[in-house]
């Protein structure tokens, strides 16, 4: 169920990408898809347990606690993510001096050869 | 030799962030990046056995080099140095010259990791700083271009995520080798992203624009080396996953007549040159374990191609059937030309011969196809008027002898391939495709359509694309 909901989170975010006219949006649309694809990461963590993984005093040492490696390799993934979409925007906002609409076949039509 | 392996990794980084503490030094750095990696990759070729290295535990960074990613790594090394000394004596900011060792350590990471996540985080850096290397002139259209390669790579790599972590559900761990255990649909999705990063087949249509419309020591970098750090992992999982060697072998045979279909009609010279790039790809795929001679054989004629068109006095082929080139420039014109056509004494010869040697009988047939009509496009390009007086920049002799030395020099890796049968066979074949050019392709104008590579089409058909895959990654 919980699967199924993030990749269609995933899925709305790509025929986002393909359907929206306008360049911010388009780049809104990314950004859905890859807080899908992050959340779709966290899922597979906790598929055994989602209990902190950090052993303390007292504690059953053998309890259900969700596996942090995908999480580590995520926390990656958003970083750059993040990354991404920065220089993404900031070259949209030069486009915008030229093609104040952003819609992306216009601009495309303009500076293709 | 695992200290020496983290050192070069990190060293075109470490000199790449220096050269914002030191402007001055920045054309020094970079060479010397570059010259670090060059020795790195002999090292590689004199070692006895591969070098794997586990990180920490089976669940972080695998690395694994061996003589395939010294072929690549001395690739990477060479092009950034001819790049670099071509750059030389133009004003280029020390920005630029530290973007150049960003690409060149990214893709030196791409060529060594042997686990997805490694591999996700280095193409994912080598195509933020070819992005910036594209946008470089800041001018409308070459942002424009980096925005459109920046998003497609992007999408293509979130696609990819998804088939990693699919591949450590599977197997608990990130590393090529849990390939063999996942489920298809991980193999569409990771398959796809790589496609898409590499430049393959119908996913590759995204190449032809974004390296025709870079500067020249830009598109020089991206066609040499970028799009290669997409391509080798994908020999790389051919050579360690059995199950998807049919598959990479097919999309190296689809992506090899694709290519050349366009190449052959194309009339500008930049774009002929990317959709070879796409041509060519489909050589290193075919036969995944003789990939990385071919890549090397092919990233030194590209980048010397794209660097000599940056110096003829038009793009427009026909155009330049009226203006004469310089003889000395047509010289090097020819020489890159026969190299990448198979000629004999060249590296292209030597690569062609053992890719063809490694493939099966149908196969054979295909990139026999492929190899006609690389013929076909290159004489476009050999019987251009010559006899004119045009100028090379400064810094163009010095990149391009080195490139061309190195065509030459790296026939010292393959003497097998010079047997009578072989040469006659080359020499069959550029005779066939220049009789082809003369009697048919010279005089034909048709222009096909480019909608193929619209943006909403290019992402359109990443879905389709990863659908094929599903469907040929099924178990039968």
């Amino acid at each position: 169920m919980l699967e199924g909901l993030v990749l269609a989170t995933v899925f709305c975010g790509f025929f986002g990408i393909i359907f929206k006219k306008n360049l911010i949006m388009k780049i809104v649309c990314m950004d859905v898809m890859s807080t899908g694809v992050i959340a779709y990461y966290v899922v597979v963590a906790s598929r055994e347990g989602w209990l902190t993984p950090i052993i303390s005093k007292g504690k059953n040492v053998a309890y259900a606690y969700a596996d942090p490696v995908p999480q580590a390799v995520i926390l990656t993934a958003i970083v750059i993510g993040f990354s991404i979409q920065a220089l993404m925007l900031v070259s949209v906002m030069k486009l915008a001096r030229d093609n104040p609409t952003l819609e992306s076949n216009e601009i495309e039509m303009n500076n293709t050869p | 030799m695992n200290t020496l392996t983290l050192a070069w990794i990190a060293l075109p980084f470490f000199a790449g962030f220096s050269i914002y503490l030191f402007p001055k030094l920045d054309k020094y750095l970079a060479i010397c990046g570059a010259i670090a990696s060059a020795a790195y990759a002999f090292q590689l070729f004199v070692m006895p056995s591969a070098v794997t290295l586990e990180l920490l535990d089976n669940f972080s960074v695998t690395l694994l080099v061996d003589r395939l990613s010294g072929y690549f790594i001395l690739t990477n090394a060479l092009v950034t140095a001819a790049v670099i000394i071509y750059c030389w004596p133009t004003d280029k900011t020390a920005f630029f010259y530290a973007q150049i060792l960003m690409v060149h350590g990214s893709v030196n990471a791409a060529f060594a990791s042997a686990d997805f996540i490694s591999l996700y985080v280095a193409l994912e850096v080598s195509g933020i700083a070819a992005f910036l290397l594209i946008a470089y002139p800041r001018t409308d259209r070459s942002i424009w271009v980096a925005l459109r390669y920046l998003f497609i790579s992007n999408t293509a790599m979130l696609f990819y995520l998804v088939g990693a972590v699919l591949v450590y559900k599977a197997s608990n761990s990130f590393s090529f080798a849990g390939l063999g255990a996942a489920p298809p649909e991980a193999i569409a999705l990771i398959f796809m992203g790589l496609l898409v990063k590499g430049g393959v087949f119908v996913s590759g249509l995204w190449l032809p624009l974004t390296h025709s419309e870079s500067e020249t020591p830009v598109s020089a970098l991206l066609s040499g080396i970028v799009v290669k750090a997409g391509v080798y992992p994908l020999v790389r999982c051919a050579l360690m996953v059995e199950e998807v060697a049919p598959i990479v072998e097919i999309f190296g045979v689809g992506t090899a007549l694709l290519g050349v279909f366009y190449a052959v009609l194309e009339k500008d010279s930049k774009r002929m040159l990317a959709f070879h790039t796409v041509s060519q790809l489909g050589f290193i795929l075919a036969a995944p374990s003789v990939g990385g001679f071919y890549a090397l054989a092919h990233g030194l004629v590209k980048s010397s191609l794209f660097l000599i068109a940056g110096s003829l006095p038009s793009r427009n082929l026909k155009e330049l059937k009226q203006k004469p080139i310089d003889t000395k420039i047509w010289i090097a014109l020819v020489i890159a030309s026969l190299s990448i056509s198979g000629f004999p004494l060249l590296v292209g010869f030597g690569a062609k011969v053992l890719t063809v040697k490694n493939l099966g009988p149908w196969e054979t047939i295909a990139m026999n196809v492929a190899a006609v009509g690389t013929a076909i496009s290159f004489a476009k390009f050999i019987f251009l008027p010559r006899g004119g007086q045009t100028t090379a920049k400064p810094g163009f002799w010095p990149a391009v002898l080195l490139l061309l030395a190195g065509l030459i020099g790296a026939n010292a890796f393959d003497v097998q391939a010079y047997t009578l049968g072989n040469m006659l066979k080359a020499i069959a074949i550029i005779g066939v495709g220049w009789s082809a050019y003369f009697l048919i392709f010279q005089r034909t104008a048709i222009k096909l359509p480019r909608m193929l590579e619209e943006f909403d089409h290019l992402v359109g058909f990443m879905s389709l694309i990863s659908l094929l895959l599903f469907w040929m990654a099924l178990p039968t």
